[in-house]
């Protein structure tokens, strides 16, 4: 389902987070939102899937005005820290999500044999999650939001802390569910990372500095790097202040 | 170390918690605990037959602190049945022929104190060899002080415990990221808050059982009535601390300022619980009990363990838990908006 975002304005004690953000998602497409650490990407992930309330601006997916219950059954959602129960074990962990998504007996033993088997821990779902490593809790973290197989996935940070290996195969794994039909919203500070992804929303300061599909965006660039783009930005924002 | 301490001393200001807890709280609890220790200006009454009584007596009565009002031969023959329906009477003094001066009291309390000790310096002044027997309605003089006042310490660690525990428990689901990750499924608010005060209402429910049948058969404390109706007391007290501990969670971003909201919260419930009779408390704030669920809870339980009441004599109490515990259900549910508007 495409995702709408039009004019979202978001302060905290009168800091002004997000800026007047307007930008379409495309049905099945992986859309990056990039930006440094603080520049407003996980507060705008909140606001996308109704955790908090904009300001100003709407969010819609398809003609569904978030926040909707209805719509968080369609949705998933690993947030950048892991958000586990380290005193569960594995399995007790993906029950108890799948279980809040209403997913039934059978169907929740079928997915937890699924997702466990797709993020590679079935050998581990009866270990206490307090003894998972950093990438096993990413892992368990990504099988919790994708078990009730939503059509909608946020991922805030997923790559944070983890190896180059495990990296690979967690972007491997993002591409397997695009091609399943997934909608996939990913925010990284990781420039690199942008190069697995449909289309990229370069966010600075709150602002939406730049936003379109990836070949068109490196066309904006000398060197086909978005960093590039943030330089730009940054230089013009300091010539404004000048 | 100049450093260290210089660190110290700015992270505690920039924490108002931490400053109140320093500066505000043992100023609040030093206050509460000289309601409780120091000198009452309770004055007692006493039931006396004033026309059988010797005038020197009346009259040395009169000189102490306290009121005499009469009564005639049969209340005083009945000493026990008039007390218990004249709530205002602390005491009724009887003269016989046969059994000497007896004196006969409400139950092991500060009141009943103050009421023996003007009676022993009226006589002190007339005849300082007399004995006066001395009994209670509820209680004797042989009780211990956890005899009198263990039913106070059963509802206060069915309520703070669980009150710990939940409260800890929700601060922590907050801050590691998991409240809001199961905000973002389709459960309702209510259900989230539901579903907390059940989890840890089957802890209650041990708990309670546990501390009950501990304090009667191992610690040998007494019950005049039914030990089921200090049961459901004390399950329904600590399903209200439940619901506390997360709407004082609501107020804290880390476990250590739950603990800092303790002398705020649970230790003035300590002084309305029924450690100090409420009426001897200045300034009518014995009424703040009211707003205080250990109240409720402690009056109900000693109801039960005390009078021998029964479920028509502590409804009242039983209904006040039930009525804060579903208050605070609605302001939590409310309170969770916070992090999820639907």
């Amino acid at each position: 389902m495409d995702i709408h975002v039009s004019h979202v304005n978001k302060s905290f004690d009168r800091k002004l987070i997000i800026n007047d953000i307007t930008f379409t998602i495309p049905s099945g497409e992986i859309c990056c939102l990039l930006g440094p650490s603080g520049s407003g990407k996980t507060t705008l992930i909140r606001l996308m899937i109704g955790a908090i309330a904009a300001d100003q601006g709407t969010i819609h997916f398809e003609n569904t005005q978030m926040p909707s219950i209805e719509m968080l059954k369609k949705i998933g959602f690993m947030p950048q820290h892991n958000a586990l129960y380290d005193d569960l074990s594995a399995e007790a962990n993906l029950k108890f999500f799948g279980g809040l998504h209403r997913l039934g007996k059978h169907r929740l033993e079928r997915r937890i044999e699924d997702v466990l088997e797709m993020v590679e821990l079935t050998e581990h779902r009866s270990r206490l999650v307090k003894k998972f490593s950093n990438g096993m809790k990413k892992r368990l973290s990504l099988a919790a939001a994708i078990l009730h197989s939503p059509s909608v996935l946020f991922l805030d940070e997923p790559t944070v802390g983890i190896d180059p290996v495990l990296r690979r195969k967690v972007w491997e794994q993002f591409q397997a569910f695009k091609r399943a039909g997934t909608t996939i919203i990913v925010s990284t500070h990781v420039m690199d990372e942008v190069n697995e992804c449909d289309r990229a929303a370069l966010i600075y300061n709150g602002s939406l500095i730049e936003y379109d599909a990836l070949p068109a965006l490196l066309e904006k660039t000398e060197n086909g790097r978005v960093e590039e783009l943030f330089f730009m930005a940054s230089s013009k924002k300091e010539g404004d202040l000048k | 170390m100049i450093y260290l301490a210089g660190r110290v001393i700015r992270q505690t200001l920039n924490d108002k918690r931490s400053v109140m807890m320093i500066l505000v709280a043992p100023l609040l609890i030093l206050t509460l605990i000289s309601f409780l220790l120091g000198d009452s200006d309770y004055v007692p009454v006493v039931g006396i037959v004033k026309n059988t009584a010797p005038s020197s007596l009346i009259a040395a009565l009169e000189e102490q602190e306290l009121n005499t009002i009469d009564v005639t031969n049969n209340e005083a023959r009945h000493a026990k049945s008039y007390l218990k329906e004249h709530n205002k009477v602390d005491a009724v003094l009887t003269l016989s022929q046969d059994a000497g001066m007896s004196l006969t009291l409400y139950e092991p309390s500060t009141k009943s104190t103050k009421a023996a000790s003007e009676i022993q310096s009226a006589m002190a002044s007339l005849n300082p060899s007399a004995q006066i027997n001395s009994s209670y309605v509820y209680g004797s003089q042989n009780q211990s002080t956890f005899d009198s006042l263990g039913y106070v310490f059963l509802a206060l660690f069915a309520f703070f415990l669980v009150f710990i525990i939940s409260g800890i428990a929700l601060v922590k689901e907050r801050s590691g990221g998991t409240l809001e990750r199961l905000l973002m499924t389709p459960i309702k608010r209510a259900e989230v808050i539901l579903g907390y005060t059940i989890g840890y209402g089957v802890f209650a429910v041990v708990q309670a059982i546990l501390m009950v049948l501990y304090s009667m058969f191992v610690l040998q404390l007494d019950s005049a009535g039914n030990i089921g109706w200090v049961l459901l007391t004390m399950v329904l007290l600590a399903m209200t601390a439940v619901s506390f501990g997360a709407t004082i969670s609501i107020f804290a971003s880390s476990e250590l300022q739950v603990v800092q909201m303790i002398p705020f919260t649970i230790i003035p419930q300590v002084f309305f619980s029924g450690l100090i009779p409420l009426d001897l408390i200045p300034y009518h704030l014995g009424n703040l009990s009211y707003i205080m669920p250990i109240y409720y809870g402690a009056a109900s339980i000693k109801g039960v363990m005390v009078y021998g009441h029964g479920f028509f004599d502590i409804w009242g109490h039983l209904a006040g838990l039930v009525v804060y515990a579903c208050f605070l259900y609605l302001v939590n549910t409310q309170a969770l908006k916070k992090f999820r508007r639907l």
